[in-house]
């Protein structure tokens, strides 16, 4: 596909860095200085102005698929979407940096159906959405959900005591309807296969029918789950508030939000119903004991400042918090952010090019979840009719993916190897970044 | 302070105040009734006379300031309840008798100094009615409505006189907002006559009760209240009325607009609903259990007189002076809670009972977490500090002239029911206590002082206290003049 992009920013780059080995990117900015940072990419850039009909259609928007209007100025991207629209048909993607974009205007959704964008991803409320589903489930590291929530990806950390850590993967009785799909030890990710031992400290993906993936727990997950959760969030902002708001529609949820500008405390204390509002400082030592900080089972720190949220991460593992999620805004902290002991480290970046990257790759290859900044990837994946049918573990090409779920009718079942594979099925699959030998095997000519 | 400001407006509404009393003049006219002709037309003729004087020596107002404006409207139900007061002066009572009852008229409390009933004609009751009536919303924002020449500094006056602690107007004019009111308060007036006369009232008698209800008032021509009647259909009419009459007019207004259950949303609304409710519920049990009463009837009576007494209007189908101690308990907390804001009810109001039991909750948590921020909410929105100072500073002060009126009226009757419920039944704008000024009772057997100190509760709680008090504090009379320049 053909794509532009307009806006080399921090989104612009990490949006090359996915869609480029697959599709032709331009990408379009004013500063000539963004070229040295896209040198390494297999991108075409352009400088100039975003809005300007001479530059875009130098750009090729008149034929291209999409245009992701990536700028930092909502003004800037909407009209960058506009002019395309009229230059070409291409879907058009806007990132905002408000929700009063996204707020319904007269009834209809005042980007969408007034102006004519197809997609607005707001990079803080995917954030938030992230977060939310993250903090839902108990002792997750990452939780996705598919097919309408009928299918479950989530990501735990192996504890010293793990039940998976005695036997290779082939001998553990797993829960039925429940697969490993992959796992990470220490930077790398891996695609299990059967002899496969785990080891302390690893990170496992596990994927599985919704309603058999709670029973996993267990196996990660010491002690029986609270009934009521306590979440701490430190920092109000955008982030801050859409996830309390998201959580306190939870009646078992206690929600804390502490934050710093008494003015902006009275602002999210109007706008929230049950949760506690704190004015206070986060990385201060003697309000997050008083709070009782320590006894929270999530503390989420999403203040804009990767110094600040670090700090006041470490301090809530060291009073004891048990889960800690953490922003990081600079995407070369993300790593360090793990390195040092915290939990989940999130980018609204990178929540908002997972976004588009699912948007953009949609269709009958549709990429669901990208796992670990990138390195995994979960993708919906059409059999094609004339496909032989095949039992599962004899299936060559599957070498080095997980077919985590079968969707077949309206049923969806996790599969074991000798489920037989037949034209016509979607698979949910666990692959790593490059998915084209997949994409050979089910493509409809290799079929015939 | 202008003083000739002051006069000048208040002589525009004592012209018109005038025109009002010749209505009763007409009701006795046509029962051929003379004296009370004779009382009504002099009376309606030196209403419009000082009226017409204090204009002539007045000034016009180019604008209005707010001490004006609060005294304009202070003064207004002064002049206005002296110049009721002069037709019950002519047919017989006493200077004190007349004015407690004008005032209680206009105040729309409903307690009564006369004894005798058969002694007055219709004129008279019909006027007790109609001075309810005028003072139900509110006799500024009725002239605020209906004179062009209140235009300037409305707003001032409408909000000095509107009842709650918020300055809500439904539309940005707020004369149309007054007349907005008016309309909303004339068709529930309209439709309390016909279903009383649907549920076997004679005329002069829906009409009367119509006006004391929709108001609040409580005046009845029957010295046995409602009970005289023995109606079971009219007592459900009537209560449903006093209930309508304590809910906020602004949400009636939309709710005739554009019917929805959002009104529902609005917490003080539900709040009232529930606290009628159960208070009804619990005092049929009492009635049941300790009364001997059917379930039927104590259902009837109880919701009867729990309306009647939260929405401060002081009918009653039963003598509940003479009730087990803890419905007469009950009864007496809601008089002193009252009805919803920006109604014809008077007392605390629901909303205030609301916002200052939300703050104290928000304290006790406060304890447990000092550096929380905990805005107070009302139907999620959040209430601006500066109004919830003025809602607790307003609970003292109510606080404070009832401990001041029961003790003064304690003392000079030595009866300690006359003194607490008397205080509360006029600051409250209910009307009857319990004991001798109970609902079948009078005060007319009371000292002048208590007369007195009642009239002015009742003056002060129709004003809800801080329009009328800072009169009697030195500051606002420092600067008083009789002409701006």
């Amino acid at each position: 596909m053909q794509i532009v992009i307009v806006g080399g920013g921090e989104i612009g780059l990490g949006l090359s860095r996915t869609l480029a080995p697959r599709h032709d990117v331009v990408v379009v900015d004013h500063a000539a200085a963004i070229a040295d940072r896209f040198a390494a990419l297999d991108v075409q850039v352009l400088i100039g102005n975003g809005t300007n009909p001479d530059i875009l259609q130098q750009a090729g928007v008149a034929t291209c698929d999409f245009l992701i209007a990536a700028t930092g100025m909502d003004e800037v991207n909407v009209l960058a979407a506009l002019i395309a629209r009229r230059l070409g048909s291409p879907k058009t993607i806007c990132l905002t940096s408000r929700d009063d974009l996204l707020q319904p205007f007269g009834g209809r959704d005042l980007l969408r159906e007034h102006v004519g964008v197809d997609r607005v991803v707001w990079p803080e409320g995917e954030l938030a959405e992230n977060i939310g589903r993250i903090v839902a489930v108990p002792g997750a590291l990452d939780a996705e959900t598919f097919v309408q929530g009928r299918v479950a990806l989530l990501e735990y950390r192996l504890g010293a005591g793990s039940r998976l850590l005695t036997a290779p993967l082939s001998s553990l009785n797993l829960p039925r309807g429940v697969l490993i799909g992959a796992m990470r030890r220490h930077d790398r990710v891996l695609i299990p296969d059967g002899a496969t031992r785990f080891e302390a400290g690893d990170k496992v993906f596990v994927v599985g029918l919704a309603s058999a993936v709670a029973e996993v727990r267990s196996l990660f997950h010491h002690g029986q789950a609270p009934d009521r959760q306590r979440v701490t969030i430190v920092g109000g902002g955008n982030v801050g508030l859409l996830l309390a708001q998201q959580l306190e529609a939870n009646a078992h949820v206690d929600v804390c939000v502490i934050e710093r500008d008494s003015a902006r405390a009275e602002v999210i204390a109007a706008r929230l119903r049950r949760a506690l509002i704190l004015n206070g400082d986060g990385t201060d030592v003697d309000l997050l004991q008083a709070e009782d900080v320590g006894r929270s089972d999530v503390v989420v720190s999403v203040v804009d400042c990767d110094e600040r949220n670090l700090l006041t991460s470490l301090l809530a593992r060291q009073l004891g918090a048990r889960r800690i999620i953490a922003r990081v805004t600079r995407p070369a902290n993300l790593r360090l952010f793990e390195r040092m002991g915290i939990d989940v480290a999130l980018s609204a970046r990178g929540a908002a090019v997972a976004a588009i990257a699912h948007h953009v790759e949609g269709g009958p290859w549709s990429l669901l979840a990208v796992l670990e900044d990138g390195q995994a990837q979960v993708i919906e994946v059409p059999v094609p009719d004339g496909f032989p049918p095949a039992p599962l573990r004899t299936i060559g090409g599957l070498r080095g993916a997980i077919v985590g779920a079968v969707q077949r009718g309206g049923a969806v079942v996790v599969p074991a190897g000798d489920e037989v594979i037949r034209g016509g099925d979607r698979l949910l699959v666990v692959t790593g970044p490059d998915a084209e030998a997949l994409r050979r095997l089910f493509s409809p000519s290799a079929a015939s | 302070m202008v003083l000739a400001r002051v006069a000048y407006l208040i002589g525009v509404i004592l012209r018109w105040f005038g025109a009002a009393l010749l209505v009763p003049a007409a009701v006795a006219a046509f029962d051929a009734n003379r004296t009370e002709v004779i009382a009504f037309v002099v009376s309606a003729a030196a209403s419009t006379g000082v009226g017409v004087l204090f204009r002539q020596i007045g000034e016009a107002p180019a604008d209005l300031r707010r001490p004006d404006a609060l005294a304009v409207v202070a003064f207004t139900y002064v002049a206005i309840a002296l110049a009721g007061a002069l037709p019950f002066l002519l047919v017989g009572l006493s200077f004190m008798d007349a004015l407690f009852e004008s005032m209680s008229g206009l105040t729309t409390t409903g307690g009564t100094v006369l004894t005798d009933f058969a002694r007055y004609g219709r004129g008279v009751h019909f006027w007790r009615a109609l001075s309810h009536w005028l003072g139900g919303i509110g006799v500024i924002t009725l002239f605020v409505a209906v004179l062009p020449k209140l235009a300037i500094g409305g707003r001032e006056l409408f909000f000095a006189e509107a009842s709650g602690p918020t300055d809500e107007a439904l539309t940005p004019q707020i004369r149309k907002t007054a007349a907005a009111l008016w309309r909303v308060y004339t068709a529930l007036t309209a439709a309390a006559v016909v279903a009383l006369l649907i549920a076997g009232m004679p005329l002069y008698d829906a009409i009367v009760h119509a006006f004391a209800t929709v108001a609040a008032g409580g005046f009845s021509p029957d010295p046995q209240s409602v009970m005289g009647y023995h109606r079971p259909a009219v007592e459900w009419t009537l209560t449903v009325f006093m209930f309508l009459a304590g809910a906020n007019f602004a949400l009636h207004y939309r709710a005739i607009l554009a019917p929805s259950t959002r009104i529902f949303r609005d917490e003080e609304l539900v709040a009232y609903i529930a606290i009628v409710g159960l208070a009804s519920a619990t005092i049929t049990g009492l009635l049941v259990t300790k009364g001997g009463h059917g379930v039927a009837e104590a259902l009837r009576l109880a919701t009867f007189q729990v309306v009647s007494v939260i929405t401060s209007t002081g009918f009653a189908s039963a003598d509940f002076a003479l009730w087990d101690d803890r419905s007469r308990l009950l009864l007496l907390a809601l008089m002193f809670m009252g009805g919803c804001a920006g109604s014809a009810a008077g007392g605390l109001k629901v909303v205030r009972v609301l916002l200052i039991s939300r703050y104290a909750l928000n304290e006790l948590r406060r304890t447990l977490h000092p550096r929380a921020v905990m805005p107070v909410k009302l139907s999620g929105r959040v209430v601006p500090e500066p109004v919830m100072r003025s809602v607790l500073v307003f609970f003292l002060f109510y606080l404070l002239a009832f401990v001041v009126c029961a003790a003064i009226v304690t003392a000079a009757e030595g009866d300690i029911a006359i003194g607490v419920t008397g205080a509360i039944a006029s600051l409250a704008n209910a009307g009857p206590g319990f004991g001798p000024i109970g609902p079948m009772g009078s005060y007319a057997g009371l000292t002048d002082v208590s007369k007195g100190v009642l009239i002015l509760a009742m003056w002060l709680g129709r004003l809800e206290l801080m329009t009328a008090l800072v009169f009697l504090g030195p500051r606002i009379w420092y600067d008083v003049r009789w002409r701006s320049a």
